[in-house]
């Protein structure tokens, strides 16, 4: 565990000194703005658009970060041979790559706490309130960001940077989608179909059991049982992947 | 006592479904003795760089098996805590200063902040990279990156140094600096096994000698043995001969520009060769010998079909 921790501090070290936090800002500036514009061509209702558009950019840009960091967090230290330097010493594959990703879950944990004060702020500000349930909906969003950065991870370890990225892309698009098209009635009057579908989540990450946009939005109260049963969905997804990067890593030629 | 056995690996690439597979190394094995300077040799693309990232166990070897010497340790982790390697052309992480590099190896390899303080201040001295410790790594030069990535190579004092074309990138004075580290580090008792192209290099520091050719092994021994064997000693003599023709008296001879002339004689007949350059007032200019250098006879073995 020590080597973990050892590496996941160098790794946050030299993320913090590269130029990726000014993205972060970026976006964070970006949220402001965009509220604030949004928020102009809105009659009566600011705090529900602050925090429509807020949230709503916070998961696209939490989403973009993750998969911006993730793809290249393998190719870069195979590239550069700086995983060469680490490996070779008294250090397990899995050890190295767990460090690497808690470091990156911690960078990714930094950026969201960034944009999560800047949507917060930005609902007060336009006279929103806070409730348990926009904590919820954050919660869920980080989740979904962390699901995003090991997806794409564990394809990197397979695949170049743009076709894991474009894999992942292509997760969280059909993820988010699934439960729409499961209520569509071309599928409903076929029930094959609609049993095919209903195993999707088995298998595939289902990303609209990890949204809660829409609740916070119109204010409608969830069955604890459902965030509880959702949260669980989500850890444990990312637990399974997890599991599935250290074993890929540990067979994989490094070359 | 052996460090390493390297026993009949195999490594064929699979690079897709439609290209033919690649056997990057083909029935290899040789032996690193222990305490040893050995230098591994081969053109680009003759599989040096296979061989050792399959020693590292950062591919897998096809066939064969890789033995480390039982003094190293029991497993993975604690023969690597006695492995000192560097990679060919290493780049580290830009953002880091040179002394949270050196400390995040040092850390990784089990050490104190004050044994790697100590570490930092005997190589960092020696490698003139002291003044740049505080710099972050992407303001480094070439060369200074080989040198800091040797620093931490050699920052856990371990028994067994693997470097793969250490030389590469330094300017002579980087190198020979470089080398003198090698070697020191070898009279200190260390296992030192290099790769190189770089063939004056392998012959001025090594003792033994590993040569690949296209994935399988040419030669495993000692650098004297190769350059000794198989070969007549001949001395190159060069004089001038001013109104005598000496064609009658030597029977491999060649005429060089004005009167000075070349003669190439076995080892033998040196001393009969010099008695009638002297009775025949012809004025020496030079002997050399003319034994082959390892370049020459590796050049030699690799355009051999």
């Amino acid at each position: 565990m020590k080597k973990v921790l050892i590496i996941s501090g160098y790794t946050i070290k030299d993320h913090l000194k590269s130029k990726v936090m000014y993205v972060t800002l970026f976006l964070a500036l970006s949220i402001v703005l965009v509220t604030f514009v949004a928020t102009e061509f809105t009659y009566g209702v600011p705090e529900k658009v602050a925090i429509d558009f807020g949230l709503g950019l916070l998961s696209l840009s939490s989403l973009a970060i993750s998969i911006f960091m993730g793809s290249s967090l393998l190719s870069k230290e195979i590239e550069s041979r700086t995983v060469y330097m680490v490996i070779s010493r008294p250090v397990s594959r899995a050890e190295f790559i767990s460090g690497k990703l808690l470091g990156l879950i911690l960078i990714q944990g930094l950026n969201f706490l960034i944009l999560s004060v800047t949507t917060i702020s930005m609902t007060l500000l336009f006279g929103g309130s806070l409730n348990q349930l926009i904590f919820q909906a954050l919660f869920f969003c980080f989740l979904e960001s962390l699901l995003a950065l090991l997806l794409v991870v564990f394809f990197s370890l397979g695949c170049n940077i743009f076709i894991s990225t474009s894999i992942t892309v292509l997760m969280i698009i059909i993820g988010h989608g699934i439960q729409e098209t499961n209520n569509l009635s071309f599928v409903l009057n076929r029930p094959y179909l609609k049993w095919f579908l209903d195993q999707y989540h088995f298998v595939f990450p289902a990303f609209y059991k990890l949204n809660l946009k829409d609740f916070v939005i119109y204010n409608q109260s969830i069955d604890f049982s459902i965030i509880l049963s959702n949260s669980l969905y989500g850890i444990f997804y990312c637990l399974t992947i997890f599991l599935g990067i250290i074993f890929i890593f540990n067979k994989k030629n490094i070359d | 006592m052996i460090m390493l056995k390297f026993n009949n690996i195999t490594k064929i690439f699979k690079t897709d479904i439609i290209d033919q597979p690649f056997t990057a190394l083909s029935d290899v094995s040789f032996v690193i003795p222990s305490g040893s300077m050995v230098g591994f040799l081969g053109a680009n693309g003759a599989g040096k760089t296979t061989s050792i990232k399959i020693i590292m166990d950062f591919i897998r070897a096809d066939q064969g098996v890789i033995e480390f010497d039982q003094k190293l340790g029991k497993n993975k982790l604690e023969i690597f805590q006695k492995i000192g390697f560097l990679p060919e052309r290493p780049y580290f992480y830009p953002g880091l200063t040179g002394e949270e590099f050196v400390h995040y190896m040092g850390s990784l390899s089990d050490l104190t902040r004050p044994q790697i303080k100590a570490s930092l201040d005997k190589w960092g001295e020696r490698f003139r990279i002291s003044h740049a410790m505080k710099r972050p790594l992407k303001t480094y030069s070439k060369g200074m990156l080989q040198r800091i990535g040797f620093l931490t190579t050699v920052l856990h004092d371990p028994d067994f140094i693997i470097l793969d074309e250490p030389l590469s990138g330094l300017d002579p004075v980087g190198r020979k600096e470089l080398k003198d580290a090698i070697i020191s580090l070898h009279q200190e008792g260390k296992t030192v096994f290099f790769s190189s192209h770089i063939v004056p290099d392998i012959e001025e520091v090594c003792d033994r000698v590993i040569f690949l050719k296209e994935g399988k092994l040419v030669y495993d021994g000692e650098v004297k043995k190769i350059l000794g064997d198989g070969q007549e000693e001949n001395f190159i003599i060069k004089f001038y001969a001013e109104g005598v023709d000496p064609r009658g008296y030597f029977p491999n001879i060649e005429k060089l520009p004005g009167d000075l002339w070349k003669c190439i004689v076995p080892s033998v007949d040196k001393e009969r060769c010099l008695k009638v350059l002297l009775e025949h007032n012809m004025k020496i200019q030079k002997i050399d010998n003319d034994k082959k250098t390892l370049e020459q006879i590796f050049y030699q073995i690799r355009t051999q079909s």
